[in-house]
């Protein structure tokens, strides 16, 4: 029916032997390797490991999002919401941490006239419980809001916009000062990372590293599902949804599964983020930084978890890049990019290189 | 806008007071010598002298009111000096000789005394002053002056004084200014029959101030003391209160009209584009700052070429915004919007692109500041129509604008070819264009209707909010949340949901504040369509 299916169907060795032989996550999953690998040896200039590992925690972000639209048909206009539950998380870990350490409350604190951290920030300080709190709050909301969407049939644009309007939501309720969260200034100031200073050479490659083998194993990870019987179910779903319940298949179950999954990969993504910058704050939750997720996955090639990474890279690298250079010219620059993307080149970039043939199910409505 | 039935009752009153006062006052006519005695005198003949002519000055004539401004004035600027007989005026302070201030003859000064002024009797003579400035000055500005004298010692004027100056007061909000002290005055008055009377009076034209006068009234001693007046403050109060309550919710509900009436002229274009080619128009929003920027650049014009109609420009940019607009919307619908019709969510994304080269385009070659707007007299101001509720012209503008835009887009839809075209097309794509309809063509028509009608939300919104490039991302999470509640493609689907989330909003938002409104009605939003996914109308559409 399809090229994707036909590919993913051909070998009959089982998934994890399908996964080595995708050429292009071979490649970029050896190409994380190989840079962690550089920057542990050669430890090359500090901003340049730094704009690294920001890299690879949008490639890890763009996946995320590739996941449930290239290969379930979902777009989600809010995934930068779990990408903030995971970063928010980790910047309230750092903070308790360094209470912790130096006896130091957090500026924010300081200014809403609190004596201590607030209660729900209790055990935050141990870094277990804060990782595994930062992927099930990310789980939990994705999973009520999945539930809600999915079990009405809410597809297609109508699941776009809802969750766009979930997105602005949480923004305008993270930009108010009496969460407990840093209102609109956010979070900033983390003093240490596991007993380093924060911005040393080390706390930075440290991350960087964190980051590519992170984005290595969810490579690794993603394709060895679209790999499975489930990644055929999913291919299967974004097709003909309608098809694959008539044959007893619970779609809901499904997408719902794999929504969450998704979600926990943007957190994941938050997470790794948020150290490196060293600040957090509702401009994250911006509707405009979400659709941003979704034109990275467009541009670098919808529906190839390789696409997301180059496209999340490319993108930008260009930005870092650009914004310095010549900031008036970005925005131009993007959105001639996206539409060169969406009117000439409507698989991505990939298309240039034509790393395969062109997949017939792309040309299809979605 | 008084009522002239309410002035006429106040214009009686005030006789009555002045007559009360007039009575015992006039008797004792005032005694030009004696002033000038007392102003030489000790401090505290100085403070029984401006004192009487503060109780005095209801009833003095005018010119009597002069000349002891005069003595006053020179008092205090230490012009005064006083010899055995009389009281002479310096032209500046220490001059050889002055004007006797009765005979205005030139006299020397000679041996005079010259009075000082202590603490106390500064501040008796400075409210004398301001009660003469108030009531003689030849300016407004003179007795506005005279008036913020007066308001800080308020308790010591009489009311005749402050009724006379209300009602030889020319200057209207001067005018309004001085009624309100003289209310507040007399509630606070010591004779009980006054208080009462005042209380009726603050009753009767109910108010959010009125409310507070009256409430601050309830630890006033004379509340448990006096039953009477106690009777006549609750009375009043019930009173005032019922009305602010109902002047309040009166408020509310416009508020929330206006609201809907922006709401849906931003969301009535994306419905129709969202029903007929299930396009997600992102630039909408961005439209709509175009919309409003044509609507400057009209008015530009009208500055430059005909500025004795410049109050005319709002009208005039109705056609030009609506039709520049459609324009660009026509334009992005030929290069790129064509190509994407069987990739909804690819044109999500260019959509997009298309917006945020929008508003960089008109940061760059406009600049980022709010634009300035002259507001013709057709939409500044309002009518204060019920106690605190005001019909504020621009947002009846927004609102008549809206229901224009309903009656004219539903004559469109219903009762013209393209309107058919767009109907046929909506409801069954594939067997209108076997029946011969140039579908690409009604695509762009309606696509270029759609964008036509976000530029008239940008006229809308001229007088109501600031207009800059960013303007158009505060609308585009709202106006999809009215489309989706709406159902696509039904234009009365999007009235019904613009109205209950604007009034919801409005609604919710006192009670617990702008950003739990948002997130309860998109909680609602979200329950709601699991129960109707389809949304409230949906247009059945045969496949």
């Amino acid at each position: 029916m399809s090229g994707a299916v036909q590919t993913a169907l051909a070998s009959p060795a089982g998934p994890a032997r399908r996964a080595v032989r995708d050429p292009l996550i071979a490649s970029l999953v050896g190409l994380c390797l190989a840079a962690a690998a550089v920057l542990v040896v050669a430890s090359p200039a500090p901003y340049l490991v730094n704009a690294l590992g920001q890299l690879a925690a949008f490639a890890i972000l763009a996946v995320s999002l590739d996941l449930v639209w290239g290969y379930l048909g979902i777009l989600s206009l809010g995934h930068g919401l779990f990408f903030a539950i995971g970063g928010y998380v980790c910047a309230m870990h750092l903070l308790a941490d360094g209470v912790a350490a130096t006896g130091v409350l957090p500026d924010f604190v300081q200014f809403m006239g609190w004596k201590s951290l607030p209660a729900y920030w209790a055990g935050l300080d141990h870094s277990a419980y804060a990782f595994v709190l930062a992927l099930a709050l990310a789980g939990l909301v994705a999973f009520v809001f999945g539930l809600a969407s999915f079990r009405s049939r809410v597809n297609g644009v109508y699941f776009s916009i809802i969750s766009q309007a979930l997105v602005y939501v949480a923004m305008l309720l993270m930009y108010r000062n009496d969460t407990g969260l840093g209102g609109n200034n956010g979070m900033t100031g983390f003093p240490l990372l596991f007993g380093w200073p924060m911005g040393s050479p080390g706390a930075i490659t440290g991350l960087a590293v964190a980051a590519l083998l992170m984005l290595a194993a969810v490579l690794a990870g993603t394709r060895l599902l679209i790999g499975s019987a489930v990644g055929r179910r999913m291919l299967a779903c974004r097709d003909d949804e309608t098809r694959l319940r008539t044959l007893g298949y619970s779609t809901t179950r499904l997408k719902l599964g794999i929504w969450c999954l998704s979600a926990m990969i943007a957190a994941l993504a938050g997470i790794l983020y948020v150290p490196q910058v060293g600040i957090i704050n509702p401009r994250v939750l911006a509707p405009d930084l979400s659709i941003e997720i979704a034109v990275w996955v467009a541009i670098g090639g919808l529906g190839r978890l390789g696409g997301a990474v180059i496209g999340a890279i490319l993108v930008n690298g260009l930005k870092f890049w650009l914004s310095a250079a010549m900031p008036e010219a970005w925005p131009f620059i993007l959105s001639g990019l996206v539409l060169l993307v969406v009117l000439v080149l409507p698989n991505g970039l990939l298309d240039l290189v034509a790393l395969r043939p062109r997949p017939t199910w792309l040309r299809g409505a979605r | 806008m008084a009522d002239p039935k309410r002035s006429l009752l106040r214009a009686v009153l005030a006789l009555c007071w002045l007559g009360l006062w007039a009575v015992p006052s006039s008797a004792a006519a005032f005694d030009r010598a004696a002033f000038a005695q007392d102003l030489c005198g000790d401090g505290a003949a100085q403070v029984r002298g401006a004192e009487d002519l503060v109780k005095a000055g209801g009833v003095l004539p005018a010119d009597d009111l002069a000349y002891a401004g005069r003595l006053l004035g020179a008092l205090a600027e230490r012009r005064l000096t006083c010899p055995a007989d009389g009281a002479l005026l310096l032209d500046r302070p220490g001059a050889p000789e002055g004007h006797d201030a009765l005979t205005s003859a030139v006299r020397p000064v000679a041996d005079a005394r010259a009075p000082v002024l202590g603490l106390r009797q500064r501040a008796a003579v400075e409210t004398a002053r301001g009660v003469v400035a108030l009531l003689t000055g030849p300016d407004p500005a003179t007795r506005g002056a005279g008036l913020s004298v007066v308001e800080r010692r308020v308790a010591t004027v009489p009311a005749a004084v402050l009724d006379r100056a209300r009602d030889a007061e020319t200057d209207a909000g001067l005018k309004a200014t001085i009624a309100g002290l003289a209310q507040a005055a007399a509630l606070s008055s010591p004779d009980p029959a006054r208080r009462r009377a005042a209380i009726a009076a603050v009753a009767a034209s109910p108010s959010g101030a009125a409310e507070a006068r009256l409430t601050a009234l309830k630890s006033d001693p004379a509340y448990t003391a006096d039953p009477a007046f106690r009777a006549a403050l609750d009375a009043g109060l019930s009173r005032v209160t019922r009305a602010v309550t109902i002047g309040d919710g009166l408020a509310v509900l416009y508020n929330g009209l206006s609201f809907a009436s922006i709401l849906f002229m931003a969301a009535a274009g994306l419905a129709i584009i969202f029903g007929l080619m299930g396009v997600i128009n992102l630039a909408q929003g961005e439209f709509i700052m175009l919309g409003a920027y044509a609507t400057y650049g009209v008015q530009e014009a009208f500055r430059r070429l005909a500025p004795g109609l410049l109050d005319l420009y709002l009208v005039a940019a109705i056609p030009v915004a609506f039709l520049a607009v459609a324009l660009v919307g026509i334009v992005v619908e030929a290069l790129i919007l064509r190509h994407l019709y069987r990739r909804p969510l690819m044109s999500l994304l260019a959509t997009w692109a298309v917006s945020l080269f929008l508003v960089n385009l008109v940061r760059v070659t406009v600049g980022t500041q709010n634009l300035q707007f002259i507001m013709p007299a057709y939409v500044s101001g309002g009518v204060p129509l019920y106690a605190d509720f005001v019909v504020t012209w621009n947002r009846l503008f927004a609102i008549g604008f809206a229901a224009a835009t309903v009656v004219l887009t539903l004559l469109i839809l219903r009762r013209t070819p393209l309107g058919l075209d767009i109907r046929a097309v909506t409801q069954n794509r594939d067997m209108a264009a076997c029946l011969g309809l140039p579908t690409r063509r009604v695509d762009r028509l309606a696509f270029g209707l759609g964008s036509g009608l976000a530029g008239l939300a940008g006229v809308a919104l001229c007088p109501i909010y600031s207009v800059n490039p960013g303007m158009g991302s505060g609308f585009i999470v709202d106006s999809f949340m009215v489309v989706v509640l709406g159902g696509v493609g039904s234009l009365l689907g999007t009235l019904v949901a613009a109205l209950g989330i604007g009034g919801a909003n409005v609604l919710i938002e006192p009670i617990s504040g702008a950003v739990a409104a948002k997130v309860i009605v998109l909680v609602g939003i979200i329950l709601f369509l699991q129960r109707r996914p389809e949304g409230l109308f949906a247009v059945r559409r045969r496949r």
